[in-house]
């Protein structure tokens, strides 16, 4: 764990990079990933997709399924990994603030 | 030596059970914990004590052709036990120490065997070439549980076992989140086939419980549509119960008493839906947890306990299935070929999902593992994974085009697209047997 | 000096093979198999079990099947001294009269039984040889060498040259004295040991082997067919209607939390 300074605020990370408390997530932290993942410029798709995951956690709990989310915002997965360049669970749910999806994937 | 992978916290072991033990005590408490294992787990004395150091198994283990690092090879690898073990529990080891090639415990024990002890994959295909049979999995799952026993374990173990208490599964699902993913494939399948084939959560009264991996209700869903299919044209009255959405059983693969744990959870769940049948889904190591482990875990149950794939197989002549214009091949996932009774089952159900199926060489219980068994998912040792999958990908290459790859395990789903990228295989789609057998059964508006 | 060699040495060096042994496997044996290691796929009849442990143990299907150099020096080393152990047996028992009962003469049967013993012997000193470079030479092999490996290959080794000296070289050796000498070991009626030096430092070397035996990677002798026994397990069926747990003598150790109640 260690924690970053973005833009004055204390924020805690894990070892894989992903913020620790999905509360503390804020519009800075998406500009300071964006750049640690290779993510140009955040456009409105880009947006689009993180404020969808962040609606979903807020609601379920979980990073939503990855057709779901492709279903959902209307691009395809070959179209997320261009967004997100590490992918939906380990580029776009870190972006989120989400926890970083463990298990079989 | 620095191992490879996060290692899980003080705090972060504390919360699921398993203490730190403090670094000045770590000896005792290892020692006395591989005392321990020493007299309750035969094949793991039989072992350590009879390897005649011939060197069959070092070039059939894919982790050291692959990595091409001698700790990996697996007779070196239990060498790692071994020397400590004969140090210490054998009067032959304490009296003439290194001439039988015993070894003290040292600063550096505890990191090589987290370091070494997760690069073996427990695929069992050593065993398979050992004139004796040496299992070097027994070794590690020995090994690994020792470490998680004084509270040094990966994180990446560690946050499953958070989730498998919070949830019973690896991935954390809830069960709002679980309802919500069935009705999207309850979707997704009326949108394919007109049909309103169901996926039932803990429907009461249900004769079969199925038990997918949670992967099933993340990525992995044609899977899962696969098996819901499949249920649905036979007329199963099936459910999938909230509290146990995981064929995988992790604790095999750091710590057995959370495997008893999550094995009892199975039990559990079976018995108070008064389950006939319990069906597990595509996860390799769960297999093996469930079928080879209960007994011991979980003393005798009154259901029946079967593979989606054993399952499918007996019901394939009845099914409508038009085969799928694919060149196929089969991964044989090492916890079905060399721990779990599956070999021919998954060959016949693609053959009559597929128009052309070929075999990867070597096959059926001499494959190679993929390179992610026994949990090393972990997105640190991604160098390392490769290395291990190395094996699999030349396996892919040598069969020229093919349309698809079949590896009926989730673990397995999780680490070869990853290998295929990196050693230059692209644009393969890959995916469970059940989901060809979903994509071939004519259904619906698909007929 | 010769006493103790000839009349108490073997004595003490039989009850240490057998005891040994036997502590060994009961080490084993008494510690539970909690869950069954069937290592797919399973044999499922009885004779098809019976096949397995016959592949695995007779014939190394395991080392045909992954190196067949290995294969070749460690088959043909334990096969040759299968024969040459077998052939002392023989020879002891019915000295000069190896084969008359398939209708050679004595004469005829001794020729038989020395061309047989030379080649048995041969054979197991070529191959003993061979697996000793091997092991010096093959680099994972040497690494995972402990000097026990080495002093392993290089007792046997002495316990076959001597014999085979006794055999090959021009060096009149006594047969019939070493015979009735050896009729006394068994029968527990020790007489002398006859005063031939290359005799008396095989039979010593024979003694110093059986007491090593047990207490070194040569215990595989009963260990791989304990190892074995646990692969070929048959797996669970289910429904379970008994606890079919563990097969030991002393089964009320446990593995996990709660248990190793000893």
């Amino acid at each position: 764990m260690s924690m970053l300074d973005i833009n004055g605020r204390q924020i805690e990370i894990d070892e894989d990079g992903f913020i620790v408390d999905p509360a503390s997530w804020n519009e800075d932290i998406v500009s300071y990933f964006a750049k640690q993942e290779d993510v140009s410029e955040l456009t409105e798709n880009h947006w689009k997709v993180i404020n969808y995951l962040r609606q979903y956690f807020q609601q379920f709990g979980i990073a939503p399924m990855i057709r779901k989310l492709c279903k959902d915002t209307g691009f395809t997965l070959k179209e997320i990994y261009e967004l997100f360049p590490s992918g939906p669970a380990k580029g776009a749910c870190k972006l989120a603030g989400l926890p970083k999806p463990t298990g079989c994937v | 030596m620095k191992p490879p992978m996060h290692v899980a916290k003080d705090s972060e072991v504390a919360l699921i059970g398993y203490p730190r033990i403090p670094e000045q005590d770590q000896q005792a408490a290892f020692l006395k914990k591989l005392d321990d294992l020493r007299v309750s787990m035969r094949s793991l004395m039989v072992m350590l004590e009879n390897c005649t150091k011939c060197g069959n198994c070092a070039k059939q283990c894919h982790s050291y052709l692959g990595t091409e690092d001698y700790n990996n090879f697996p007779a070196a690898r239990a060498e790692l036990m071994r020397r400590i073990y004969k140090r210490y529990f054998t009067w032959t080891g304490r009296t003439f120490g290194r001439f039988f090639g015993a070894e003290d415990f040292d600063a550096d024990t505890i990191s090589k065997w987290l370091t070494y002890f997760y690069q073996c994959n427990e695929c069992r295909r050593c065993a398979k070439f050992c004139p004796f049979g040496i299992d070097t999995a027994e070794v590690t799952i020995a090994a690994r549980h020792i470490l998680s026993e004084i509270g040094i374990m990966p994180k990446f173990m560690q946050g499953i076992a958070v989730n498998m208490n919070k949830t019973g599964n690896n991935m954390g699902i809830p069960k709002p989140a679980i309802i919500d993913c069935a009705e999207f494939m309850e979707d997704e399948m009326r949108e394919e086939t007109g049909l309103a084939i169901k996926i039932p959560i803990d429907k009461p009264n249900s004769e079969v419980l199925y038990i997918p991996s949670s992967a099933d209700f993340f990525t992995n869903i044609d899977t899962m549509i696969g098996a819901a299919k499949l249920f649905h044209y036979l007329g199963v009255n099936w459910t999938i119960p909230s509290t146990v959405l995981e064929a995988a059983n992790f604790g095999l693969l750091f710590n057995v008493n959370v495997m008893r744990e999550q094995n009892q959870r199975l039990k559990a769940a079976a018995t108070a839906l008064g389950a006939k049948l319990v069906i597990q889904g595509e996860c390799g190591h769960g297999w093996r947890a469930a079928k080879m482990y209960t007994d011991g875990c979980s003393g005798p149950v009154s259901f029946e306990l079967v593979h989606i794939l054993d399952y499918c197989d007996k019901h394939l002549d009845k099914l409508p299935l038009k085969k799928l214009p694919l060149r196929a091949t089969l991964h044989d996932p090492c916890n079905y070929a060399r721990a779990g009774e599956i070999i021919e089952q998954p060959r016949r159900i693609m053959r009559a999902c597929v128009e052309e199926f070929v075999e990867m060489t070597p096959n059926r219980d001499e494959n190679y593992c993929c390179g992610g068994g026994s949990g090393i998912l972990m997105d640190e040792m991604m160098e390392i994974r490769m290395k291990l999958g190395k094996k699999k990908a030349e396996q892919v290459k040598a069969l020229g085009r093919i349309d698809y790859l079949a590896m009926p395990c989730s673990i397995c789903k999780a680490q070869i697209p990853a290998v295929m990228k990196h050693y230059g295989v692209l644009d393969l789609p890959m995916g469970g047997v059940m989901d060809l057998v979903g994509k071939a059964m004519l259904l619906g508006d698909t007929k | 000096m010769l006493y103790f060699v000839g009349q108490v040495f073997p004595y003490i060096a039989a009850g240490v093979f057998l005891a040994g042994m036997a502590w060994r496997v009961w080490t084993w044996l008494r510690v539970p198999t909690p869950f069954p290691l069937t290592l797919s796929p399973a044999s499922r009849t009885l004779t098809e079990r019976a096949i397995t442990f016959g592949k695995e143990l007779a014939l190394f299907r395991g080392l045909w099947a992954g190196d067949r150099g290995l294969w070749l020096a460690a088959w043909l080393m334990h096969v040759s001294l299968a024969m040459v152990i077998g052939g002392h047996i023989v020879g002891i028992a019915t000295l000069g009269n190896e084969f008359t009962a398939i209708g050679l003469t004595s004469e005829h049967s001794q020729a038989l039984s020395g061309v047989m013993a030379t080649v048995s012997g041969l054979i197991l000193l070529v191959a003993l040889l061979v697996l000793l470079y091997r092991r010096t030479a093959i680099p994972e092999v040497k690494r995972l060498s402990d000097p026990a490996d080495y002093f392993d290959l290089l007792l046997i080794l002495s316990v076959v040259v001597s014999g085979m000296h006794m055999r090959l070289t021009s060096i009149e050796v006594d047969i019939a004295a070493i015979r009735t000498y050896m009729a006394g070991i068994m029968s527990f009626q020790p007489i002398p040991i006859p005063n031939e030096g290359i005799f008396i430092s095989h039979f010593f070397l024979v003694n110093l082997l059986l007491i090593y035996f047990p207490f070194s990677k040569l215990v595989h002798l009963a260990g791989s067919i304990v190892n074995r026994a646990m692969l070929i397990a048959p797996p669970p069926v289910y429904p379970s209607a008994t606890n079919m747990r563990s097969n030991s003598i002393q089964s009320n150790v446990q593995m996990w939390r709660g248990g190793n109640q000893q």
